[in-house]
């Protein structure tokens, strides 16, 4: 489902910004309030407005993992927040307490900031994504920014670029000047879990049909089967994703498939008991995690990702599959090794990157 | 400056159902009944006349009903002789209760609720709150003023202190028959209030997985054969309840536990060594704990468990028994 809201709120002093223009230009009619500066004290109710900011933070951060287990080294490039496709389980409604979508404006800052930071940073090689605190492609037939990203990151010869998604908004990849250097990413479910738990996220179908059109349009792709969900018939649930994935995809095209399984701060649970009546996801047992954050029991753990790493190294030996935020004791029974056997989880992936960067397009 | 007269007046010229002004909660304290039994009334209650000829106790319940206890008909009272708005008579009931004592939860439920007909909420919450000693917040308020139209049996637990109010709280949100299935387990059985808390919670979640009512996890076979067990003191019947029901909503937990102890004693560990697994299972880190009076018997152990450490089985005892 294309986002739309209903109202803008914008920030005077951004009001000239190339990004508050294209909005504008795209969503003819739409009221719009302008405002001085946002109350972040005010209470927002309906989550239908988008509000649009000049951002005075840093806009390259790494990724908010965790000592307790393995971290994949990522770095975070936040355009804004907040999402507005409605997941059960999705832990930005206990993050930000403001449901509408915000985005920043002052996209040249953002740029600056990139290029100071891949300048600047003695890592060899840079793994950089858009979507940990709101959906990639979402806003982007609004935002336009994949046109500003995609060709930003081509002209890298040390980064990536990783959008990922539950839409299928991907029309303006087509035109665009990639080199390679963009992965598209898409969060996996079985079609069940998706019309229970994932509110107005795409079909499977329809994520594998975009999938499909970017691997034609010669990107890389990766697929993150996370959150995995436990329910009574996951097994099969994710065997036939697993099958139907591989029955559009080239798993030569793939970069990195990642396993995780559901986890929350114990705050969530009430949230989704109350704005989700329907879910299911509350129906396992779960245990506190060593971030204290709620987890399935490892033994099930171990037994879903073991299953996935069956299935899919089943369909091609070399996929580069690794598990987010997991243990040591976890790696090794499901997937048969640690990362510090292989330099550790950030080299593992970074070698990936180095590959893609490094690679004729 | 309160205007009053002083007189003798006769305990059936009170309207003891008008309760408008009275806040106190609980049964009669011994020691008050003993006071006046010895001394007298030495503080006099006071009433203010209604327009049917009684009195409505404004000041001093409890001092009147132990008069009427031992049998002392005509006490000595203040009787206030202006007329006072109701408001103002509550407000001097509640400032001469909180003067002398700290208020049971009942009672500030009772201070706060009967005096929101008359102050609006931010009020109530500034001047109130802090006088009952509770946190002027708007959501301790939103529990508390409700909670003096909970049962009388949970009430009476509440006054006594043999319920906290946290988990009046939380009952407060249930259904009537599962607060009191939970009331009546609290009254039998000792479990501290965090455990209450837990039990409120893993029956919750029991009854929403098994689609049951929280009184029907709480009056289930397994649960009632354990309450009923007499010939285990009660500590210990606490807390086999609070183990079954942490097994029922961790089934995949309970199981790795049963496993681990079944395992670890067919391991054979050493006397005086413990294998303590890591927290609910997760993580990597694994403790042996050894005791020992003896640098040989330290020696002997470790040897042991050097000679274990090599065998599989305790390998297997630190993995999930998936077929990886």
């Amino acid at each position: 489902m294309t986002y739309n809201p209903e109202k803008l709120v914008i920030e005077e002093k951004v009001a000239g910004s190339p990004l508050v223009q294209r909005i504008l230009s795209s969503l003819p009619g739409i009221p719009v309030q302008w405002v001085v500066r946002l109350d972040e004290d005010r209470k927002r109710e309906t989550g239908k407005a988008l509000e649009v900011v000049k951002f005075r933070g840093r806009f390259v951060k790494p990724c908010p993992g965790t000592r307790s287990y393995n971290c994949c080294g990522y770095q975070i490039v936040n355009f804004g927040y907040q999402c507005s496709l409605g997941c059960s389980y999705c832990i930005l409604q206990a993050y930000f307490s403001n449901p509408n979508v915000r985005l920043f404006a002052n996209l040249d800052d953002l740029i600056e900031q990139l290029e100071d930071y891949l300048r600047t940073s003695s890592r060899k090689v840079h793994r950089i994504g858009t979507g940990e605190f709101t959906d990639s492609l979402l806003l982007d037939h609004l935002t336009r920014l994949s046109e500003l990203l995609v060709p930003f990151f081509a002209k890298q010869s040390n980064a990536v670029l990783e959008l990922k998604t539950k839409t299928s908004q991907i029309d303006l990849l087509e035109k665009l000047d990639h080199r390679g250097r963009t992965i598209v990413a898409w969060s996996l479910n079985p079609p069940e879990v998706i019309e229970r738990e994932e509110g107005a996220a795409s079909s499977l179908e329809k994520r594998l049909e975009a999938a499909r059109r970017c691997q034609e349009w010669g990107y890389r792709l990766a697929f993150h089967f996370d959150p995995l969900l436990a329910y009574p018939t996951w097994k099969e649930g994710y065997t036939q994703v697993v099958a139907r994935l591989f029955s559009v995809v080239d798993p030569s095209v793939v970069a990195w498939i990642s396993l995780g399984s559901l986890r929350f701060m114990p705050s969530l649970k009430a949230i989704i008991r109350r704005s989700h009546p329907r879910s299911t996801v509350l129906d396992e047992e779960f245990i506190p995690g060593l971030d204290g954050k709620l987890r399935y029991f490892r033994d099930l753990r171990v037994e879903m990702y073991a299953h996935l790493k069956n299935l899919l190294l089943g369909v091609e030996p070399d996929l580069c599959l690794y598990l987010c935020m997991e243990s040591n004791d976890v790696w090794r029974e499901a997937l048969g090794f640690t990362p510090a056997e292989k330099g550790g989880l950030p080299t593992i992936l970074d070698k990936q990157a180095l590959e893609i960067v490094n690679s004729k397009f | 400056m309160l205007e009053t007269e002083s007189c003798s007046i006769q305990l059936n010229q009170i309207d003891w159902n008008d309760t408008s002004c009275l806040i106190t909660y609980g049964p009669l304290p011994h020691k008050l009944v003993l006071s006046i039994q010895s001394t007298g009334l030495i503080a006099p209650p006071l009433l203010q006349s209604k327009n049917n000829g009684f009195f409505r106790i404004v000041c001093g319940g409890r001092r009147l009903a132990a008069c009427k206890k031992i049998g002392l008909d005509s006490p000595h009272c203040r009787v206030l002789t202006g007329s006072l708005e109701h408001q103002r008579c509550l407000r001097l009931a509640i400032y001469d209760n909180v003067a002398q004592r700290i208020l049971n939860p009942v009672e500030k439920s009772l201070a706060l609720a009967k005096m929101s007909h008359y102050l609006e909420e931010t009020r109530l919450i500034d001047e109130f709150m802090p006088i009952l000693d509770l946190e002027p917040s708007i959501a301790l308020f939103n529990r508390y003023v409700g909670l003096h139209n909970l049962e009388g049996m949970i009430l009476h637990a509440l006054a006594t202190g043999r319920l906290n109010e946290r988990i009046a709280f939380a009952l407060a949100k249930q259904e009537q028959g599962d607060r009191l299935a939970y009331a009546r387990l609290f009254q039998e059985l000792p479990f501290s209030v965090s455990v209450q808390e837990e039990i409120v919670e893993l029956a919750e979640e029991i009854a929403r997985k098994e689609n049951l009512t929280p009184e029907q996890v709480l009056s289930s076979k397994e649960v009632r054969a354990l309450r009923k067990t007499s010939k285990k003191p009660a500590r210990q019947r606490a807390q086999a309840i609070r183990k079954h029901l942490q097994d029922r909503c961790n089934p995949r937990l309970a199981a790795r536990r049963d496993r681990f102890g079944r395992e670890t004693r067919d391991l054979g560990l050493p006397r005086g060594v413990r294998l303590v697994p890591p927290p609910y299972f997760e993580g990597a880190k694994w403790i042996l704990e050894c005791t020992f009076e003896r640098v040989e018997e330290l020696a002997n152990r470790l040897r042991r468990v050097v000679q274990l450490a090599d065998q599989p089985e305790l390998q297997k005892i630190m993995e999930s028994k998936i077929d990886v």
